[in-house]
């Protein structure tokens, strides 16, 4: 089976596959045709695949009379600061963030240096599918520039934003694996500016990923020897394009993914209050965090792009989700997992405590993540169909289906991303969350055959 | 009618109208046809100075990185030169991004071999079986290569020409030049050619930037301003090369173009002298060549149009030259190609050895006027009138390789439709103008009345 997904704000696939060259200039082509006249930045992570890709976007790019900011190998957070510095049309990264390296994704990005809302995301898709793409006859050449070391103004912009003195007071030891992503040597300069010492793992980008780029307990055990080894006081792992981080304390305990944003929003929305907006599939630890602050939660679609867009609609003060991706209305609109590290950094230098000490501030609750492998054409009806399996529950559709219980809350929805169902479910019980999800697997397992 | 985009797609390549026919997607397929064909491998790609170059190269570099091969961007250098290198340095192939002389808003893809020579058509088959199934071979993406870029890549090819030159002689006599590079990637290499050679020069339309001061063909009609600079510079030749760099016509000291069919002509005669061997040309070449070659005692292989037939003629029967009549020079010596810096080379060592002006020289071969001109005619009623021509002219001593050519003692004709637009091309050769266009205006009208008949 071919994989290939569409979701609002790009395409993903595997390389060879799907990802082809034509694929990436038919999109590209159509996002050129849809984008006004003006300069549209292209930057990748650090996949082998990515030059291949960015060619091909960049030629469709230039065929549509786009001038083109080849920013090289750039992390998604700072193409998307990128795009207003430059008053650039738009933008496309080239990365499939958590994926494994043979998997690759145009994400397109709009004016705002936002993943592309809703209705931008259908446009594309129409003129995609219909196939007429605005090439210009080319009687001049559009620029191709070269804006390699790009990361000097947004690190600057950035340590502007945060209490760099304090941070660099603290003189903490981090430990860092950013898996050979994008990231890969940038933190030495970012960590730097905060007056940290570094210790870095997997610093090279080159696209070689040790383990998979996704930040999760799994793939944290180098960090958490190393944490453990030099006495460091944190512990961060990227994925592959600095969109999400997870955190390993002090003491070495890989934390799971979805501590990194009530660990933020802890100390964030003292400084900043407002609504806090999450995705279905998230924790509820951040419920208690936004009542300390007296903020709502607003719960939402999977996904940046719509958890930005809702932000910017409802004027939240960040929106974020348990993979480990926030976006920091004061710091941009985008999921940017150096703002997140500097915060991190910042609460723990501001509140005098260490990370073990913030996390256990947090409600104590268990949350048991699943899936299963599902043909493309069945993954909404099999979605729908679990829905018997709560006749007299709390239900929310507004992606997949999320079931409010006692105790409990379990979220079942089809992955944007691969051709997976994705079952997760939370309880202060770590037996009942266990429970909750093997019900559902048990279920659409029966359903498979 | 609805407007038709042209996308030609022939034995050399393919060519269309950017933003038309020839898009980013178009080129990126070719690409991946090619990379499948070729297989994993290094891969050199050129361009010439058409302002959808880099456009059409970023299509075609994915194309070859997602088949697993690994491009080497040479940039802007003459066709000749990309051919010389592919074969060289042992490259799997090589992709031109080039329309050579269509006008700037065409553009288009050429495909060379492992041997350095444009695909045979045997091959050019097996690359179109791929292209139109449409199954590529993309690597998975741990295979995928990093392009490479190799800046010099020219010199490797004048160094070779000025190895087989006599350098020192052609130094001695300091010649004064003007060339006009037709804003072609001959402007990368000719000067410093000519600098080696010990020339004082005078350089036009070199300028890169994608504008095109005047059309490439290096007909007459496109040599105005070279004509005018060669008499105020009292220059003892000009150049004049084609976009591609592959075809080279000669302007006398009197600042007198003297035709694209007289640079072959001179080039037979020159190295004739310096070595025998059989002698190539295709079906259009002027009658001269004959001449020469019996002077010589060695024998002419005419073949059909198209380079890469009289390439396969040079190399299967041993020529020590040939080429087209249209400026391609083919001196196997250096590269069996056409190649406008091979051929600049070869005139200055004739002049140098020959101690008389150009226009003497050229007057001894100037005997034949050959005439070129074309009619309409749909390709279905082009091909029976040919069978029609070929009937009445049995008796007469006709070739049938490539169109028809009916040859006389002293003059003859050649009638061949396009391959590529409704038309049929006419030459004619004899020992005056008059007779010449005698001869094509004759042909005309007895093809008009034929087509009459046949609708």
């Amino acid at each position: 089976m071919k994989l290939l997904k569409l979701n609002i704000s790009g395409v993903r696939g595997i390389v060879g596959q799907t990802i082809t060259p034509e694929l990436v200039i038919d999109f590209a082509s159509a996002f050129g045709t849809m984008l006004p006249a003006g300069k549209v930045l292209a930057g990748r992570d650090s996949r082998k695949s990515g030059l291949m890709v960015q060619e091909a976007a960049v030629s469709a790019l230039l065929s549509t009379g786009h001038e083109v900011v080849n920013l090289g190998i750039c992390p998604t957070p700072i193409i998307q600061f990128l795009v207003k510095q430059h008053r650039a049309a738009g933008a496309i990264a080239i990365t499939a963030g958590h994926n494994p390296a043979e998997w690759n994704a145009l994400n397109f990005i709009n004016s705002q240096g936002t993943y592309l809302n809703e209705f931008q995301g259908s446009e594309l898709l129409d003129i995609y599918h219909l196939g007429h793409f605005a090439h210009q006859k080319l009687k001049k050449s559009p620029a191709v520039v070269n804006e390699l070391n790009a990361e000097e103004v947004y690190f600057s912009w950035l340590s502007r934003r945060l209490r760099t003195e304090e941070i660099s007071r603290a003189r903490f030891k981090v430990v860092v694996d950013p898996c050979n992503g994008a990231g890969a040597g940038l933190v030495n300069k970012f960590f730097q500016s905060l007056g940290c010492e570094l210790v870095a793992v997997n610093n090279e980008p080159s696209g070689y990923f040790p383990h998979e780029p996704e930040p999760r307990p799994r793939n944290a055990g180098e960090v958490s020897s190393l944490v453990r080894a030099t006495g460091a006081s944190v512990g961060f792992l990227l994925n592959s394009d600095v969109s999400r981080v997870s955190l390993v304390a002090e003491t070495g305990e890989t934390l799971s993914e979805e501590y990194t944003l009530p660990v933020v929003a802890g100390y964030y929305l003292e400084q900043q209050p407002g609504p806090v907006i999450t995705s279905l599939s998230t924790s509820r630890m951040i419920e208690e965090v936004a009542a300390r602050s007296r903020v709502p939660v607003i719960r939402t679609r999977v996904g940046q792009s719509a958890l930005v867009q809702t932000m910017l609609q409802e004027d939240g003060a960040l929106a974020g989700e348990g993979s480990g991706g926030l976006a920091l209305r004061r710091f941009q609109p985008a999921f940017d997992g150096f703002a997140v590290m500097g915060l991190v950094l910042e609460a723990m230098a501001v509140k005098q405590k260490k990370l073990s000490e913030l996390v256990k501030a947090l409600p104590r609750y268990h949350i048991v993540k699943d899936k299963i492998v599902c043909p493309p054409h069945r993954l909404h009806s099999l979605v729908a169909e679990t829905r018997k399996l709560y006749p007299r529950a709390e239900i929310n559709l507004l992606d997949g289906l999320h079931v409010t219980l006692k105790e409990a809350w379990v979220h079942i929805r089809a992955s944007s991303t691969e051709p997976l169902i994705r079952i997760i479910a939370e309880s202060p019980s770590a037996t009942r969350a266990q429970l909750e999800v093997d019900r559902v697997v048990a279920f659409l397992n029966r359903l498979l055959g | 009618m609805k407007k038709r985009f042209p996308l030609k797609v022939s034995i050399s390549g393919v060519r269309g109208i950017i933003g038309e026919s020839l898009t980013p997607q178009i080129a990126a397929r070719f690409a991946s046809a090619f990379g499948t064909y070729l297989g994993p491998g290094q891969v050199l790609v050129g361009q010439d100075t058409r302002p959808s170059g880099t456009m059409l190269k970023k299509a075609v570099l994915s194309g070859l990185l997602a088949t697993g091969c690994q491009p080497v961007e040479v940039g802007v250098l003459p066709i000749p030169t990309i051919l010389f290198l592919t074969r060289e340095k042992q490259v799997r192939g090589a992709v031109v991004i080039t329309a050579s002389h269509n006008p700037p808003e065409w553009n288009g893809l050429k495909f060379i071999g492992p041997e350095g020579l444009y695909l045979r058509r045997s091959q050019v088959e097996e690359f179109l079986d791929i292209f139109h199934q449409g199954e590529f071979t993309f690597v998975a993406a741990e295979r995928i290569k990093a392009p490479l870029q190799e800046k010099k890549a020219g010199e490797l090819h004048l160094e070779k020409i000025l190895s087989r030159l006599k350098v020192k002689a052609i130094r001695r006599r300091g010649f004064r030049v003007v060339a006009d590079c037709a804003n072609g990637a001959g402007a990368t290499l000719l000067p410093q050619l000519l600098r080696e050679l010990g020339c004082e020069t005078l350089l036009i339309n070199t300028d890169l930037s994608g504008s095109f001061a005047h059309q490439s063909e290096p007909v007459p009609e496109n040599l105005k301003e070279l004509s005018r600079r060669v008499k105020e510079f009292r220059a003892d030749l000009g150049l004049a090369q084609d976009a591609d760099a592959d075809r080279l016509a000669l302007v006398d000291e009197r600042g007198r173009p003297l035709g694209e069919d007289l640079t072959l002509i001179l080039a037979v005669a020159h190295v004739l002298g310096k070595k025998r061997g059989p002698v190539a040309v295709n079906l259009s070449a002027s009658m001269a060549i004959d001449e020469l070659a019996a002077r010589y005692r060695v024998p002419v292989i005419r073949t059909r149009i198209g380079e890469i037939n009289v390439v396969e003629a040079i190399l299967e029967q041993g020529a020590v030259i040939g080429g087209e009549g249209n400026g391609g020079v083919i001196w196997p010596e250096i590269h069996p190609c056409r190649d406008s810096l091979t051929a600049a080379g070869l005139m200055l060592e004739m002049l140098a050895e020959n101690q008389k002006p150009l226009s003497e020289t050229a007057a001894e071969f100037k005997k034949y006027h050959l005439l070129k001109d074309k009619m309409d005619c749909p390709a279905e009623l082009a091909f029976r009138a040919l069978v029609e021509l070929r009937r009445r002219y049995q008796s007469e001593n006709i070739s049938t390789l490539d169109g028809i050519k009916i040859s006389w003692p002293d003059s003859w004709v050649h009638i061949r439709p396009s391959n590529t637009e409704p038309i049929i091309r006419l030459l004619a050769e004899s020992r005056s103008p008059v007779r010449s266009r005698r001869l094509i205006e004759n042909f005309k009208k007895e093809i008009k009345s034929i087509i009459r008949k046949l609708a």
